[in-house]
């Protein structure tokens, strides 16, 4: 009797079987075996042929391969295949640590674009105003075009009073410089003045103490009571919990801190916040000379209106409710509301007033996620390509589990499994990459406790899931379905070596990789027409000189100063300064250049009645004498202001060249008259000034009046200074000399004019930056997949090379053979992205400082960079197969 | 006369309803069924080891058969397969499913049972 176990043992060696389950197997085996022989046998077959039959049974070994590799596979089972499949992607990715290394950075890379971006839209735009029920916000003003600018306090007051349309409504000023006389000396600090129910209106919880009371915003001066903002009081204060009831001395006045806003909340502006909020009642005696404040005032226009609509009510019922109410006002105070109308805008548009609106912000931020997402598909379809690539290396895997009897469908699942695993892993490094980006584009921002502070929450947290999930799905799919698509036959019966890519696989490989040439070249044209369009910005006049300009802002007035000690002062700096030989001229001013706001209710000598309808907005600049030689604004036409414009002399102004030019005939407005809110005396117009830009960097043509020192009183004012050489050098003479002049006072904002623009093309430098480090990323990225595509297409052609150059060819025709195969797609990528650059051109021009959006310097600049990374990219897989032995290509191949 | 061997790609799709059907009445073990394959199909049907046993596996992992040790005095131990449940409805469906192919495949060719 043979020994069967030995004989099934020795037979199936080859199956390598292990475990309980295959020796049982083996058991069963060959028992079967030796019952088959003993029938074989006692039937009278002879031995020898008995041993012949049943070991033949052994013969066709396939099925019990089959059957094993069957079960030792993950099963159709969903919950218990995913942590098989789980499993069996941790085993593949630690099998090819470096594949799955550089798909988590480039993914990482794409995600961490994508969160980063997402995180600042979901601050500013998502959830910019934590406040309760903000879609039944509405902000209330005065209509200036399509916009609105602020109203008058005891406007929003009536207001309040006659509305029906409102729940509640509120009234805040805009961030204003206060100082606060610390112990340590002064310190400048940012206010809102807000009416008593401000908090209550925007439905906010205090974090510690409490808010205003209706009666602390009533008798003016009475309660001399603050809320601070949370983030002052987190950095500033070291969230001492001691802070509530504490008192600050603030231009004079000793406050008491009685609340800390709830965190994330800044004010109803969205990017900058005040340290303080203080009740509109006490700007009298903290703002005494600064008659925008006045609460009584109509013609002082300093506070914007937020309202909570009732239930039911819309915005354009609300603002035909105001409508009547402001027609009333106009009829009862004709000379201050003569044309003022009422207007109720969206919440959004307060909250990024001084950003270009809410849609400024929205057309940027669509801008950064489409540059952003095109970076992650770029990314995806490098890896897609990697995956198509090793698709072809794991066919024969895939063919041995079909013809095992896996589904198609449950391979994919397994494929996908592994794809969004990574996809996971990527989101974790991702969210790294968002943190860090995130700390270095906030911490460019200057006094950062005062602005919006970036907010990783649990919406970035689920975004930065999702996107990583859908990158999962996105890369993997396409891969997958190809790999589970293996014909078993075929591969099963080839040898490795010939089971590689099919030409269907290089056709979808080359058109990923068109596409992201393609996108590569329209971020690149894209980036560099917005540095391009930067670099004209600076160049740009704003209309004043900012070479050699110092600027020293000062506030005698908050420091407790009287009218006649800051009249004295202004004069005392003038005339110190001039003796000073490195300083061309000095002038005093009230506005920071770029930093102006309009106020409204100018009215001009023969204005038509009929376009009375709506109020004039103008800038208005009180100037010192030589102001307009020392700012660099030049002067058109007439005088400047000198010794002869006195107090009591006749009153003068000096109007820029657009008020000439919209109002007069031929732009001659000198001898004309104009009259400014609030005053009761016309001024004669005795210059007209060069235009410039006075709120905003490129801004769109505003009024401009400039009045004299003299006839106009400020306790705020900035000195202007121009030197003769390097401002730099100046300052610290100037501040010695200010401090001789007024030793209690403390000047401690000082800016050169390149301060000045770089602060004015801040918003456009970040957005430059972050499109260039973008276009960067995405041209590295398809560089990285041009390489790969190129290099795995040589070693796919080895042999075919190998015998190219054995019949023959040059090393140099082999190289010009790989270079034209990459160089051809990378042409055809770039024509596609020329075509794609022109028409989203069409829509950047807007945000293009004096570039065409078809610049062809930009154009040629970015395909030259774009040429050369792709070149270098194919070049040196072209070396390689220029270095083929053919002998070695054609014995391996 | 002798039958002729089928077509080996209708044995292939018989194969697990013959093993149910044979193991519907009582458990067996491989040799058995095998033994019992050949015997009834006068010789023409004839399951290879390599072939019977992955078979029965495979139907042991899916749930339709289930197969023990079982050890009797003076004998080896022997694995028994017996039909579970859902090796019972694989079964019917199976049975009917046979039947109405067969009596489809008669109307089509007006071959009449045997």
């Amino acid at each position: 009797m043979p020994d069967w176990k030995e004989v099934v043992r020795t037979r199936l060696k080859t199956l390598r079987l292990q475990g309980t389950k295959e020796s049982a197997l083996s058991e069963e085996l060959s028992q079967h075996l030796e019952d088959h022989y003993r029938d074989l046998r006692s039937g009278g077959t002879s031995p020898q042929e008995a041993y012949r039959q049943t070991v033949a049974e052994l013969d066709d070994l396939h099925p019990i391969q089959v059957q094993t590799e069957r079960s030792r596979m993950p099963k159709d089972n969903l919950s218990a295949d995913f942590w098989r499949d789980l499993r069996y992607s941790v085993r593949t990715i630690r099998q090819a640590p470096l594949f799955a290394l550089f798909v988590i950075l480039t993914l990482a890379l794409g995600i961490g674009a994508n969160t980063t971006v997402f995180t600042v839209i979901n601050t500013l735009i998502l959830n910019a105003l934590p406040a309760e029920n903000p879609s039944a916000l509405a902000a209330i003003g005065i209509a200036k075009g399509s916009g609105y600018q602020p109203t008058s306090y005891a406007d929003l007051k009536d207001y309040r009073e006659r509305a029906s349309a409102f729940e509640s409504l509120a009234g805040y000023t805009s961030v204003r410089v206060i100082t606060w006389q610390a112990n340590t000396g002064a310190e400048r600090m940012f206010t809102e003045l807000v009416t008593g129910n401000y908090f209550s209106t925007l439905g906010l919880k205090p974090a510690a103490g409490r808010f205003f009371t209706l009666e602390e915003d009533g008798t003016p001066g009475a309660h001399p009571v603050a809320v601070m903002n949370y983030g002052v009081w987190q950095r500033r204060f070291g969230a001492d919990p001691t802070v509530v009831g504490s008192t600050l001395r603030l231009n004079n006045q000793v406050v008491t801190i009685i609340g800390i806003a709830p965190a994330n909340f800044i004010g109803v502006n969205a990017i900058f916040g005040p340290d303080v909020w203080i009740p509109a009642a006490m700007s009298q005696p903290l703002f005494t000379n600064e008659k925008i404040m006045a609460l009584t005032d109509r013609a002082a226009t300093a506070y914007m209106g937020v309202g909570r609509l009732k239930a039911g009510v819309s915005r354009s019922q609300a603002q035909a409710n105001l409508a009547t109410i402001a027609a009333d006002l106009a009829r009862e105070y004709p000379a201050t509301n003569e044309g003022r109308k009422a207007t109720v805008v969206s919440i959004r548009d307060a909250m990024f007033a001084g950003m270009g609106g809410s849609s400024a912000i929205l057309f940027g931020s669509a801008i950064l996620l489409m540059v952003v997402a095109i970076v992650l598909l770029i990314a995806c379809s490098n890896v897609a390509n990697l995956l198509l690539a090793r698709a072809a290396a794991r066919q024969q895997e895939m063919a041995v589990r079909l013809a095992m009897g896996a589904s198609r469908f449950r391979l994919i699942r397994q494929l996908l499994t592994e794809s969004v695993f990574l996809g996971l892993l990527s989101g974790v490094v991702g969210l790294f990459i968002a943190y860090a980006g995130l700390k270095l584009l906030f911490g460019t921002l200057p006094g950062a406790a005062n602005f919006v502070a970036p907010r990783l929450d649990v919406t970035v947290f689920l975004f930065a899931l999702a996107i990583s999930l859908a990158t999962g799905f996105l890369f993997g799919t396409v891969p997958a379905l190809r790999a589970s698509r293996a014909e078993i036959a075929i591969t099963l019966k080839n040898e490795a070596r010939t089971a590689g890519r099919s030409r269907g696989k290089i056709g979808l490989a080359n058109v990923l990789l068109v596409g992201q040439v393609a996108f590569s070249f329209l971020l690149l044209v894209t980036a560099t027409l917005f540095l391009r369009s930067i670099e004209h910005a600076y160049e740009m006049s704003p209309g004043f000189q900012t070479a050699n300009l110092a600027l020293f802002m000062s506030s005698p007035g908050q420091a407790g100063f009287a009218k006649p000690q800051t009249v004295a002062f202004y004069r005392d700096v003038r005339e110190r300064l001039s003796r000073n030989p490195d300083i061309a001229s000095a002038s005093w001013a009230s506005n920071l250049p770029l930093w102006a706001r309009p106020i409204i209710g100018l009215e001009v000598e023969g204005r038509d009645k009929h376009s009375k309808a709506e109020q004039l907005s103008t800038i208005l600049t009180i100037a010192d004498t030589h102001y307009f030689e020392t700012a660099g604004v030049t002067l058109e036409r007439g005088r400047t202001f000198d010794a002869t414009d006195q107090e009591n002399s006749a009153p003068v102004a000096i109007v820029n060249t657009k008020l000439a030019h919209d109002f007069f005939p031929d732009g001659n407005a000198i001898g004309r008259r104009i009259q400014l809110p609030g005053e009761k005396q016309m001024r004669q117009v005795v210059g007209i000034a060069r235009m410039a830009n006075y709120s905003t960097w490129g801004e769109a043509p505003q009024l401009c009046v400039y009045v004299p020192l003299e006839q106009k009183f400020s306790d705020s004012m900035t000195l202007y200074v121009r030197s003769k050489a390097d401002p730099h050098a100046v300052v610290l003479p100037v501040q010695r000399e200010l401090r001789a002049a007024a030793p209690t006072l403390l000047i401690s904002d000082t800016r050169i004019g390149s301060d000045i623009v770089n602060g004015g093309l801040f918003q456009a430098r970040v957005g430059v930056a972050l499109l260039t480090v973008f276009g960067l990323l995405a041209l590295g990225l398809a560089s990285i997949g041009l390489y790969g595509i190129m290099a795995y297409s040589v070693n796919q052609r080895k042999r075919e090379i190998g015998l190219r150059m054995a019949l023959g060819a040059a090393q140099a025709s082999v190289m010009r053979l790989v270079l034209n195969q990459g160089m051809r797609l990378v042409s055809v990528g770039v024509g596609i992205g020329l075509v794609a650059a022109l028409i989203v051109g069409q829509f950047l021009s807007r945000m293009l400082y004096g570039v065409n959006a078809s610049d062809p310097l930009s154009i040629v600049g970015a395909a030259v960079v774009l040429l050369t990374s792709a070149f270098l990219a194919c070049y040196l897989p072209a070396r390689r197969a220029s270095r083929v032995d053919p002998l070695v290509a054609l014995r391996e191949g | 006369m002798m039958p002729m061997p089928p077509d080996p790609e209708w044995k292939k799709g018989s194969a697990e309803l013959l093993v149910l059907s044979l193991l519907e009445d009582q458990p067996r073990h491989g040799y058995d069924i095998s033994k019992l394959i050949r015997v009834r199909s006068g010789g023409a049907l004839q399951f290879h080891v390599t072939s019977l046993y992955p078979l029965l596996h495979r139907l042991e992992e899916d749930g339709a058969i289930e197969g023990k040790w079982v050890e009797k005095p003076d004998q080896r131990r022997r694995r028994y397969y017996s039909l579970t449940p859902h090796g019972a409805e694989i079964l019917r469906s199976k049975q009917q499913s046979w039947k109405d192919f067969v009596a489809v495949i008669s109307r089509i060719t007006g071959i009449e049972h045997a």
